[in-house]
């Protein structure tokens, strides 16, 4: 569906991408996970055929991005959700579908998609009154409505509320239910990590690693830790005597890196056998923890990278 | 027939906005009733209406383009199937409905409160649309090549106002300096209002056909310009 080979951008003497090379394959939700000036929009909007590339090649639903003559092929077969998504305020949400939708030949019956994105109830009201989740919404909906081969999603959830996000998330796994293609771009960890078959984790211009959520977590996520809560002293000087990699944290909590699936077990039968009834938790590592591995550094909430 | 979609939605949009409505109606009608009840109506009936013809699409056009692609609603219509040429023909003929109101508007208030009694012919609307093609044509040149609605609605002022005062609009020519009255005949608006006066109201033919293809030709290099300048593909 998507095949990019050694894709390069150059600003002045800026390298926003720097020789990426990744394909998306028919039915897949594939993440482009990374902090802002990453390159993730600059890539994405290559392959919009909104900018050019200055290197490498691209083919989209198997069209050369670069050939003119194949461009309007491409945007007859792809959706998109740019960031920061906007319409015609003064038009309600149905007359800006419809109005994406008469840009095509063909198209998806505009009350369907209405229906798909459960925007009934507003499909009357004017896109200046809706509330930033609801606009979202709309941008989908009008990224479906030409029943795109592939569907690209800039960014769907930034400057969401937790709440609005979560519905996007929704309507997301819906689509992914539905078996579209969608190349996703987000810094939000969580959402790459619920959402996306496989995710690309793309810093400074550069993919870093790839392959699916667990893929990425087993390979660089690091080991499962086991938390034993407020352990007193001796307890947790036991455990130091017993196991290894065991540290305590500044509120007496122990903690214990798991090497094997047998150490669980055997962590649990020395606390009973110490008749230490205790809280005992197990943190499995996240992507959170794959990209700080990997880059050295945290995306924030904002997007930024710390 | 893309061209139709935009025409439609562009329309709509503007016939709700209540600020857009004003500036492109209410604003000229009341421009009409100072002037005219000052001046008499039948010479400011056709200027007004080609004056604020101008208007429209310099600032008016301008701006709202302007704040379109800062909104990203042109680069979103531009991922579709869109073609540059259906945006532009689009705008521009939701820019000659809006002038065609506004001047069956102007014309029905020269009835009513000038007694200047006119009924349009072809030759006026063939007129009006080039005005509004002309212009648009500016206004498409001008979005084209600005980032913020701010710079947009303030150049856009910047090249109307003078062009109202030079053009013989609120004052008639021939009691301006020599200089001015050089300086009228390198301005469109010149033309175009001077062009409308004599299918309107002195109903010269030749005037108006000769006024008529230098609007025309104007209108040619402006829309030639816009299309130019705006913008389907990023840097």
């Amino acid at each position: 569906m998507l095949e990019v080979q050694d894709l390069v951008k150059e600003y002045a003497d800026v390298k926003a991408v720097d020789g990426i090379s990744f394909s998306v394959n028919d039915g897949e939700v594939f993440a482009f996970l990374g902090p802002n000036g990453a390159g993730k929009t600059t890539t994405v909007e290559i392959l919009e055929c909104l900018r050019p590339l200055t290197n490498g090649s691209a083919y989209v639903c198997g069209y050369d991005i670069t050939k003119e003559s194949e461009v309007r092929e491409i945007k007859k077969n792809i959706g998109v959700l740019p960031q920061d998504y906007n319409a015609l305020d003064k038009l309600t949400v149905k007359e800006n579908i419809e109005l994406i939708a008469e840009m095509y030949d063909k198209h998806l019956k505009v009350a369907d998609v209405i229906k798909l994105l459960e925007l009934e109830d507003k499909a009357n009201a004017k896109f200046e009154n809706l509330s930033g989740g609801l606009k979202q919404r709309v941008g989908i909906a009008a990224a479906l409505v030409s029943d795109p081969r592939l569907v690209f999603l800039d960014e769907p959830t930034t400057g969401l509320d937790p709440r609005a996000r979560r519905d996007v998330w929704d309507v997301l796994t819906n689509l992914k239910n539905l078996g579209k293609t969608v190349f996703l771009t987000t810094h939000y960890m969580e959402e790459a990590q619920v959402l996306a078959d496989r995710i690309a984790i793309i810093n400074k211009g550069k993919i870093v690693a790839i392959g699916s959520p667990q893929e990425l977590i087993d390979k660089y996520g690091g080991l499962k830790i086991l938390i034993v809560r407020k352990a007193d002293k001796i307890l947790a000087d036991k455990l130091e005597d017993k196991f290894e990699h065991v540290s305590v944290d500044s509120n007496g909590d122990v903690h214990i890196k798991i090497e094997n699936t047998e150490e669980p077990y055997q962590i649990m039968s020395f606390l009973t056998q110490m008749k230490a009834e205790r809280d005992v938790e197990i943190q499995t590592p996240t992507l959170e923890d794959v990209f700080l591995k990997i880059t050295g550094s945290k995306i924030s909430e904002e997007g930024g990278a710390k | 027939m893309r061209f139709v979609a935009i025409f439609k939605a562009v329309t709509k949009n503007w016939l709700r906005s209540r600020t857009g409505l004003f500036f492109s109606i209410m604003f000229p009608i009341m421009m009409l009733f100072i002037f005219g009840s000052i001046f008499g109506g039948s010479n400011y009936v056709p200027t007004m209406t080609a004056a604020f013809i101008m208007t429209n699409g310099i600032i008016g056009l301008t701006s709202t383009n302007t704040e379109f692609k800062r909104r990203g609603i042109i680069r979103r219509l531009s991922i579709t199937p869109l073609t540059k040429a259906d945006w532009i023909v689009g705008c521009v003929l939701s820019q000659t409905l809006l002038n065609l109101v506004l001047t069956g508007i102007m014309i029905g208030i020269g009835w009513i409160a000038f007694s200047v009694r006119v009924i349009p012919d072809p030759l006026t609307i063939l007129m009006i649309f080039l005005g509004s093609v002309l212009f648009s044509g500016i206004g498409m040149a001008l979005s084209g090549s600005l980032k913020d609605v701010e710079a947009a609605s303030a150049i856009g002022n910047v090249i109307s106002y003078p062009m109202m005062f030079l053009s013989g609009v609120f004052v008639p020519l021939s009691i301006m300096p020599s200089t001015l009255q050089l300086v009228s005949k390198f301005i469109p608006l010149t033309y175009f209002s001077d062009g409308l006066k004599a299918a309107i109201i002195t109903k010269s033919t030749g005037t108006t056909l000769f006024d008529m293809g230098i609007v025309a030709a104007l209108a040619v290099v402006f829309i030639a310009l816009g299309v130019l300048l705006t913008r389907w593909k990023e840097k």
